[in-house]
């Protein structure tokens, strides 16, 4: 009865008129960044996200949540029409998605990841309503060990899923906690690596380094490929716009098996959407009776990874909201949000702020509901609006972050760090250090600092108290097997090619 | 790329080298627990360790590192830098709004080749736009120039 009654004030709030036009401005120009290849999730929060300062934390929330998911939802309409992935989640939709568009079926199948991506969406808020708040409850018996095993467990999953370079992933997240240790230190108040700048002292705000490495890194990354986005022209009538029953019923476990994969690999801190799709794809087409049919234009190859990426966007909120600890760069953002508008997410949040919390969830269903509609029916209006050439939307991507970067403190200063950041963020694109690391250490490196120092402070100094408290010693564990997990691989891709070539050879004497 | 691999490794290098020295002017220990320079010491040391690895793995397989780092592309991206580093130069006497009105305007016309009066109307619109939602909207004192603006 607790979960209605939480819900129904949720919906009271989120119901609200402004509520209803912040959550339908953030999933509309969610959708619109989405389709924009080089624009990401994280992008598209932090460069609204300087708007939010003033704002009403709820309204903030519910508009930067919608971005969030709509971004999910417009990257397939790139990924359908030019062959190229809007967002990194959407990179499997291209394999049927573009097929089907080119024997005249972009309809059917922008609608079916639309209608998967609602489905699985509103499956993912169910879920979410059941597992945050005991996940919030259980947390409640965490100390400063347990927190810092959890972030260290954060950073070790990036390093198992990210795949290639681990090393370069470590890096970046080293680079990331080095960043958060700038400015005074909290308990000495000695100040550290601040060279004498008065702006320093405070620290770097995490704002600025985000908005720099994914706003101008980006823009930067893509002035350098000279983008151009040549759509399919396909008409877009209401009657070819709908799947056939025969799509439904070839979709509808499909969708129904991902929502599910996806929502466990979006409550892992640091899988993320591009993962889940991808591990969805996968999944359906081992299951497939014809698996030769995906990559040729298959209806399940669209509606699998769109379902996947909607479900993790929503699950990723469950370790966001029950521990405080962002699974991703665009989680993280949105944790950097909750600093600013001056909540701690984690344990406590759904007693201090339960209404906050369940308008959010509420909104999740309603933002869903629009962006299924907008997604069938005003396909040819995002469509027009992405026909808008790149070096017009380009410059003002970068006047938007500027202004973003000075809102922080109303001081150019921010506006060179920002710039330096920019570069920074290019330079590691195109070296191939992901700069997600980056980000998720600078959000939770104080976190990470002040639980290791408090809980030496509680053991006298001795790191036994990391192992000898179960929870602590479980989560470092797993991080222990997420680290060594790249080296392992390794190991065995060595071990399988040797006794490959063994094979071959001895093929080849006979 | 092999180059910009070394010097990328390198740089990570002398950062973690330089985290080492500077924190090592901190104190390690505090009175209740380790001190405001244990968590930089021990980062310091972290990057050396991953830059030798990142480096090593240059040198071993320097041929899996082939290829031009910088494309033809790269005079676009040396353009829309060095002219945000011009206009936020030139912020005291421009102005903020007016400086990134310039900016679009620039970009639009060097990049896109796009006719002067759509380049002029996004400008000013873009001019606009900044001081209706930055100044008005969210009253933040945006820094001005001789024009006021």
């Amino acid at each position: 009865m607790d979960l209605l009654q939480n819900l129904y004030t949720g919906f009271s709030l989120a119901l609200s008129p402004t509520n209803l036009l912040f959550a339908a401005i953030g999933v509309i120009y969610g959708t619109i960044t989405g389709a924009l290849p080089g624009i990401g999730s994280a992008t598209a929060v932090a460069l609204l996200l300087p708007l939010t300062f003033t704002m009403n934390p709820t309204t903030a929330l519910i508009m930067l949540a919608g971005i969030y998911y709509g971004v999910a939802y417009g990257g397939t309409i790139t990924a359908v029409l030019i062959n190229v992935p809007g967002d990194s989640s959407t990179v499997m939709t291209t394999l049927d998605g573009y097929q089907m568009a080119l024997q005249g079926r972009a309809g059917p199948a922008l609608s079916i990841a639309a209608i998967g991506s609602f489905i699985a969406g509103t499956i993912s808020t169910i879920l979410l309503m059941g597992l945050a708040p005991p996940l919030a409850r259980f947390a409640l018996r965490f100390g400063p060990p347990e927190y810092f095993a959890l972030v260290l467990l954060a950073f070790s999953l990036l390093t198992a899923f990210e795949g290639r370079q681990p090393v370069k992933i470590v890096i970046s997240t080293l680079l990331g906690l080095l960043i958060a240790t700038i400015g005074l230190d909290v308990v000495s108040g000695l100040p550290r690596f601040t060279f004498g700048v008065p702006q320093l002292l405070g620290g770097i705000s995490f704002i600025t380094v985000i908005i720099g490495l994914f706003g101008i890194g980006e823009v930067l990354s893509s002035v350098e490929q000279e983008m151009r986005l040549d759509f399919l022209r396909q008409r877009f009538r209401l009657r070819d716009v709908f799947p056939t029953w025969a799509d439904w019923v070839a979709s509808r476990w499909p969708i129904l098996r991902s929502t599910i994969v996806g929502f466990l690999v979006g409550i892992l801190p640091g899988a993320g959407a591009t993962t889940a799709s991808f591990l969805a794809y996968l999944s359906e087409k081992r299951l497939a009776k014809h698996p030769e049919r995906f990559g040729r234009g298959a209806i399940e190859g669209v509606a699998s990874p769109e379902s996947a990426n909607n479900a993790a966007s929503i699950g990723a909120f469950a370790p966001l909201l029950a521990l405080g600890i962002p699974g991703s760069a665009t989680t993280a953002v949105l944790l950097a949000g909750f600093m600013i508008w001056g909540i701690r997410p984690g344990p406590m949040l759904f007693q201090r702020n339960a209404d906050l919390v369940w308008a959010l969830i509420a909104s999740m269903y309603i933002g869903n509901l629009m962006l299924v509609l907008l997604n069938i029916f005003f396909i040819p209006g995002f469509v027009a609006v992405l026909r808008i050439p790149y070096t017009i939307l380009m410059p003002l991507i970068v006047v938007f972050s500027t202004m973003g970067a000075f809102t922080v403190n109303n001081d150019l200063f921010d506006v060179w760090l920002m710039i330096g950041f920019g570069v920074l963020g290019y330079l590691m694109k195109k070296l191939e250090y992901p700069v997600a690391p980056m980000v998720l250490a600078l959000v939770l490196g104080p976190m990470a600092e002040n639980s290791l120092r408090q809980a030496l402070i509680i053991s006298g100094g001795s790191l036994s108290i990391f192992f000898t408290r179960p929870i602590s010693a479980v989560l470092l564990g797993i991080a222990f097997l997420a680290y060594l997990y790249p080296a392992l691989r390794w190991v065995v891709r060595g071990f399988r090619l040797r006794v490959a070539t063994a094979a071959n050879l001895s093929s080849a004497r006979r | 790329m092999w180059l910009a691999e070394l010097l990328g490794g390198g740089v990570v290098l002398v950062l973690g080298a330089a985290v080492v020295v500077l924190s090592r002017q901190l104190p390690y220990h505090a009175e209740y627990g380790p001190g405001p320079g244990f968590l930089p010491f021990w980062l310091g040391l972290g990057l050396i360790a991953c830059a030798v690895v990142v480096l090593g793995d240059v040198f071993v397989r320097r041929s899996e590192h082939e290829g031009a780092f910088f494309h033809r592309g790269i005079r676009r991206v040396t353009l829309s830098l060095a002219s945000l580093i011009v206009i936020i130069l030139l912020v005291p006497f421009l102005g903020l709004a007016i400086g990134l009105g310039f900016y679009t305007a620039f970009l639009m016309r060097v990049l896109g080749r796009h006719g002067w009066l759509l380049c002029g109307v996004v400008g000013v619109l873009t001019v606009f736009g900044i001081r209706w939602i930055f100044g008005s909207w969210l009253q933040l004192p945006l820094p001005t120039g001789i024009l006021g603006w």
